[in-house]
């Protein structure tokens, strides 16, 4: 059904062919595509893309492209509608844990990039991912862990009263700014350790990496806020963080050495903010030190699930777990009787610099309980201490018996 | 038994480090990165760069381990607005389980779920590499350039929740993932060897396509949902493109002479990969399925490539307009021949 020269009667208007011949289309163009095939309404669509005259020859000068459309019967699980459990919470990562997509694999064997779940294409790329075991990065909280992350985010520069702060007198400004310049530094050290792993980690253990991008970015809020209190009330910077403790888990040279490495730093500074309200000056620090903490929560928590798991399913690298530990053990004690590190502490404790024995009681108790929050944790998942570093022991003993 | 810890006398050398009071004023944003930017604390460009794990200001140690090695002038990492860029990604979280209004998903034709499907799983395939990429970087940024590592962290967060929401979309409504389909062109992005190389691949290309894509969400997307999560994750992928042209420009206007060496990289993305790092969108399951969407279903499969062919157009354009704004702006006259074809 050729068109003849009438040419503004039938399905193309003039409009159209004004258009066509705006853009330099070939004459004859628009009627040879019809009768191709294409419906007037393409036409319309590609004349309103502006397609330059070769792609309009290309894409209308022929048969209508015919989509495969194989892909659409990919053997997948389909018919899935996962459904919120807690409309509290909205669709959460694990509502969508459903089916075989919600089948986390003890061994991961693809190594491209692929979507677990979605069917393999051939031919992909090997992404250089390393880990591929369930055992070594897996907790069964991460996805519960990483929306609660979502959900309990903070901001430092709008959530925090900045403007609420009052001069302080200088040694304890500067000894909160010490404390701040440390912590700052700790966290975005320990952001930057934990990010290098991330392209390790195969697509199999996605929700772990979920939660460990929420870790980061929380480490990297904990870095910005010490930086700004530091920052905010007439101090200034103090002197870098020891960096015994984060060059030890920067040589970890597999993902659960790190990890057992972070757990003895990460419970010691977890019951450290706990606490920190002991050395706040003021309802800033109060809240910050609370904000840090129950961030700081999560990663303690998965920390405690994942060397459950690993221990249950790896119990002949049970030993080989000490020695991350000891070496974590050390590294923390040292700092803890770096001047730095202890006499702000000192300081914030007793309240000024001449009431530092006052101070050295209330810190002695402080690092007892890290230590024993620290036992504490490794209890809960039936993991004893062979022998406890003696830097650490010490603090079990009451000061009056261990100076006697 | 252990002997307990002993008490050393007072060092207290940690108190004489301030000869520069300062008290940064919060802003009407709050206390922000800028507004610390201030004294001796402030960014500058010929601060000795040290590879501990030192930031900024802070005093050094003398004992302190280096850390590895570390990119020792500004330029090599730096994009002017790194900091409100930071500040913007902390105000604009969002939630991918509250702030979708997943009830707005209503039953689809089959045609149609299969295909938003489809797309769901490209893209958190491909958003799964840009939280890796970032990762890999943070250890060879200087403490002196710690914004641009906060900031890195900030997108490592963002990516997270970009592969959770398409995830969560291909699950939600009856549907499933279906066939793989971006590997091609991913590798560029983790195989870089410089910051500004995997900055101008990912940061500019790879999420400049992919923005582009996410922008035609409203065309792509079939329910309230899906245009919303395509809107929220455009308005993330707005910030890492900014970084990114910010650091090409600051990175061009510093060391000219890294002009060529830049096109270079640009070379071998494109040769690589229709989609550049952005996964490939020219892969049939990927084409037809955004065929599908845009044409409005599989009868309409000629409209849909009419209309793919403005978003390849929209992708090329909007890529070298990017590039010109950075000062690359003779990047048309060599783009390469899978994406030359729709630059006019
Ligand atoms: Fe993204
Ligand atoms: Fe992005």
């Amino acid at each position: 059904m050729a068109r003849d020269g009438a040419a503004t009667e039938g399905p193309i208007t003039a409009e159209m062919r004004a258009a066509a011949e705006a853009l330099g289309w070939d004459d004859g163009l628009l009627d040879r595509a019809l009768d191709y095939g294409y419906s007037p309404r393409t036409l319309v669509s590609a004349l309103g893309t502006k397609l330059a005259p070769s792609q309009a020859k290309s894409f209308l000068d022929r048969e209508p492209l015919k989509p495969d459309l194989s892909w659409m019967d990919a053997p997948t699980e389909w018919g899935v509608r996962a459904e919120q459990a807690d409309p509290e919470m909205g669709l959460t990562v694990g509502d969508i844990l459903v089916g075989s997509y919600g089948e986390i694999p003890e061994l991961w064997t693809d190594r491209t990039e692929i979507a677990r779940g979605s069917n393999p294409q051939e031919g992909q790329e090997d992404m250089g991912y390393t880990i591929f075991e369930k055992a070594v990065v897996w907790a069964d909280s991460v996805s519960d862990l990483y929306e609660r992350a979502i959900r309990d985010r903070w901001a430092p520069a709008t959530d925090l009263g900045w403007r609420s702060l009052e001069a302080l007198p200088d040694d304890i400004e500067h000894a909160i700014c010490q404390v701040m310049t440390e912590h700052s530094e700790r966290a975005y050290a320990e952001a930057t350790v934990l990010g290098r792993w991330l392209p390790e980690v195969s697509y199999g253990y996605l929700e772990m990496k979920l939660f460990m991008g929420s870790v980061i970015y929380d480490l990297a809020r904990h870095a910005e806020a010490f930086r700004k209190r530091a920052l905010s009330n007439g101090g200034g910077l103090g002197l870098q963080a020891p960096t015994d403790l984060i060059r030890g888990a920067s040589e970890a040279r597999t993902y659960p050495e790190l990890m057992a490495y972070l757990f003895v730093q990460d419970s010691a500074f977890l019951t450290f903010f706990r606490h920190a309200g002991d050395i706040a000056q003021n309802q800033l620090e109060r809240d910050l030190y609370a904000l840090v903490a129950s961030d700081r929560e999560r990663l303690m928590e998965y920390h405690v699930d994942r060397f459950d798991a690993f221990l249950k399913a790896m119990p002949d690298r049970r030993l080989e777990q000490q020695r991350y530990l000891a070496k974590a053990e050390v590294r923390l004690a040292r700092e803890w009787d770096d001047p730095a590190v202890r006499e702000p502490l000192l300081l914030l404790l007793g309240g000024s610099r001449d009431n530092a024995a006052e101070g050295e009681a209330a810190l002695h108790a402080l690092r007892r309980r890290q230590v024993e929050e620290y036992l504490g944790h490794l209890d809960s998942v039936g993991f004893i201490r062979s022998r406890l570093h003696s830097g650490l022991a010490a603090y079990l003993e009451d000061p009056e018996e261990a100076s006697a | 038994m252990s002997a307990a810890p002993t008490t050393p006398e007072l060092d207290l050398s940690w108190l004489d480090l301030y000869d520069d009071p300062t008290s940064a004023e919060p802003t009407k944003k709050g206390l922000t990165l800028d507004a610390i930017d201030i004294g001796d604390y402030a960014s500058a460009e010929d601060l000795p760069r040290d590879m501990t794990p030192r930031l900024r200001g802070a005093a050094s140690r003398e004992n302190a381990h280096r850390m590895g090695l570390t990119y020792q002038t500004k330029h090599d990492v730096w994009a002017d607005q790194c900091r409100s860029l930071y500040e913007e990604a902390i105000q604009r979280q969002w939630s991918s389980a509250r702030d979708i209004p997943w009830d707005t998903l209503t039953e689809l034709p089959d045609e149609k779920e299969r295909a938003i499907c489809q797309v769901a799983t490209m893209l958190t395939e491909v958003e799964f590499i840009a939280g890796d990429v970032p990762g890999q970087w943070l250890p060879h940024i200087s403490g002196d350039e710690f914004e641009v590592g906060l900031f890195l962290m900030t997108q490592i967060m963002d990516e997270a929740r970009h592969t959770d929401v398409f995830r969560k979309r291909a699950l939600a409504n009856g549907g499933g993932l279906l066939q793989q389909g971006a590997g091609l062109g991913l590798r560029n992005l983790i195989e870089a060897q410089d910051f500004t190389e995997m900055s101008v691949l990912m940061h500019v290309q790879a999420e400049g396509f992919v923005q582009s894509m996410f922008r035609m969400g409203e065309l792509i997307g079939p329910t309230q949902a899906d245009k919303r999560i395509f809107r929220m994750a455009a308005q993330d992928e707005s910030r890492h493109l900014a970084f990114g042209v910010m650091h090409l420009k600051h990175i061009l206007s510093e060391t000219p002479e890294r002009r060529e060496e830049i096109h270079h990289y640009l070379d071998k993305a494109e040769e690589r990969s229709a989609g550049g790092g952005s996964g490939d969108v020219t892969f049939p399951p990927v084409f037809e399925s955004l065929c599908i969407l845009l044409g409005g279903g599989k009868d309409r499969f000629d409209e849909g490539v009419a209309k793919f062919l403005l978003l390849r157009r929209r992708q090329v354009k909007e890529y070298l307009h990017r590039l010109e704004v950075a000062g690359l702006g003779d990047r048309s006259e060599r783009l390469g021949p899978a994406l030359a074809q729709y630059a006019n």
